[in-house]
């Protein structure tokens, strides 16, 4: 299976690659202007990054190009997920109360990206924007004391995003939850 | 999973067709730079020269353990004092940005020197995963310009070699219990060293603070580890801050200085949280310092961070 990380310059952005790569994924990262046409692969990781996507979509490069034209499934991460938000006419914005460390994610729906995990475990967060206003084909499935939308499922792609740090260390079970997006993708290409 | 055999195996052959020649390597003693020596030098065997520069900033008897600890890895290497060298270039400098590139130029200008004279054309480098995340580049904020990427000048021209750079410690420690490194289990300890241990002005006199805070922290942490009161953190260690506070010793005032003292628990350095030391360790900690210091030191605080939003050092 063959997945990248598109680079938007995230802190753990190599991270990301490194669980890939521990889950014996055919894995690479790279610049996030890469055309699509050059793509051949079975699914795509937003990385996060420092740009607020808001006003500063310039610096996300081919995103939105990945999200029309995909076939395929794509897991955004932080501003890779802010800006699925926005691209899906959503509203991401200056955090009420940004997050940074460890936080306790409620998980609402379980759905594919949840499967087989508890109801509440720590993750670990730094972000300073927040999802404000969901778009109508995304589904929440999950929260924090903090912020109200963690986690979404896309009704109509095979699309997720994240606002929270699967990648990292201090997150319990951001392994398993890349391994139910590799699920994931494995079921949409079967 | 990550396989240090099969690292090891490939960089060896990769070494062997990178590098034509002569090379040093910049080696501090710590876990990275050791390994990346060791690699190497089973790469190219005496065509590599190991370089240990003692730059003022190091902890208290680390010059001399180096020392021992290459000759019993057997690797040809060269101790260099050039510690005048660096405390005069940070003359007046308070800036954590500043302080870290004038240190990795210095650093690089005795490379330059010593390679000259050995005929080497290539720097090999322990550079690892989190040296050049943190450092940025055209799509990453600057975090911290670490020493050895960040702080690399521009006119510098020798051929870099960096076996190590897709590597996280954790990884970087497998690879040295493979290779039998006693230093695997050794924790981090930054480039610029206690320069950046130092807010403000690294001094002389507030390097030497620090130096013996720095001890007494790893003195009664590893103590308590091994009498099992607590494990090992990922890394621990004292800062001085640039702030004084009142006090009293024995019926006198005092306007001493104030130590913090940082431990965290890790797996890769990118994330962490801070230790939950137990309150008996801290007292200690803190009864050692304020009494073996008094005349520098009369407050102690506990960092309770985690990173993000804090990283790990201070600078």
């Amino acid at each position: 299976m063959r997945v990248y990380v598109v680079d938007n310059g995230g802190q753990w952005t190599h991270r990301e690659w490194r669980v890939l790569k521990y889950l014996d994924v055919d894995t690479r990262i790279i610049p996030n202007n890469t055309p699509f046409d050059q793509l051949d692969v079975d699914a795509l990781v937003l990385s996060g990054g420092s740009p607020h996507v808001a006003d500063e979509g310039e610096k996300m490069g081919r995103n939105g190009e990945y999200l029309d034209r995909a076939d395929f499934p794509i897991l955004g991460i932080c501003a890779g997920f802010h800006f699925m938000t926005n691209h899906f006419g959503g509203r991401t914005e200056a955090a009420g109360k940004p997050e940074f460390g460890k936080a306790t994610l409620i998980v609402d729906e379980e759905d594919e990206i949840f499967r087989g995990l508890p109801h509440e475990f720590v993750v670990w967060q730094s972000h300073n924007d927040e999802v404000t206003k969901v778009p109508d084909n995304f589904q929440v499935l999950a929260h924090t004391k903090s912020c109200p939308v963690e986690a979404i499922k896309v009704k109509d792609r095979p699309f997720f995003g994240l606002q929270f740090h699967p990648e990292v260390e201090n997150t319990e079970h951001g392994s398993e939850i890349f391994q139910n997006f590799l699920r994931v993708v494995e079921e949409w290409h079967r | 999973m990550f396989k240090p055999e099969k690292f090891v195996e490939e960089q060896i052959e990769e070494m062997r067709a990178k590098i034509k020649g002569r090379a040093i390597i910049a080696c501090s003693g710590g876990v990275d730079s050791t390994v990346a020596a060791v690699l190497v030098s089973r790469a190219i065997g005496d065509q590599l020269l190991t370089v240990y520069v003692n730059n003022g900033f190091m902890r208290k008897g680390e010059t001399e353990a180096v020392g021992k600890m290459f000759d019993s890895l057997g690797i040809n290497y060269r101790l260099i004092d050039a510690s005048d060298e660096f405390f005069d270039a940070l003359k007046g400098v308070t800036d954590p940005e500043t302080k870290r590139k004038i240190i990795g130029e210095k650093f690089i200008r005795v490379f330059e020197r010593t390679a000259k004279e050995y005929g080497a054309e290539y720097l090999v480098q322990g550079t690892i995963a989190p040296d050049w995340i943190e450092s940025g580049d055209g799509v990453r904020d600057v975090i911290k310009s670490h020493h050895n990427v960040g702080g690399l000048p521009k006119d510098f021209n020798m051929t870099l070699v960096e076996p190590m750079r897709d590597l996280y410690k954790d990884e970087v420690r497998k690879v040295a219990r493979y290779l039998n490194v006693e230093v695997a289990e050794r924790q981090p300890f930054p480039g610029p060293a206690l320069a950046i241990r130092v807010l403000g002005e690294p001094t002389r006199e507030a390097v030497n603070i620090v130096r013996e805070a720095c001890a007494i922290v790893e003195e009664e942490i590893e103590k308590a580890a091994k009498e099992g009161k607590m494990a090992l953190p990922w890394q621990y260690f004292a800062v001085l801050l640039p702030c004084q506070s009142v006090g009293v010793q024995g019926d006198n005032r005092a306007y001493g200085r104030t130590i913090a003292v940082r431990s965290v628990e890790s797996i890769d350095g990118m994330s962490a949280s801070y230790s939950k030391i137990p309150h008996e360790v801290l007292e200690h900690i803190s009864v050692r310092i304020t009494n073996e210091m008094k005349s520098d030191v009369n407050r102690v605080v506990y960092d309770i961070t985690h990173k993000p939003p804090a990283t790990v050092e201070w600078e």
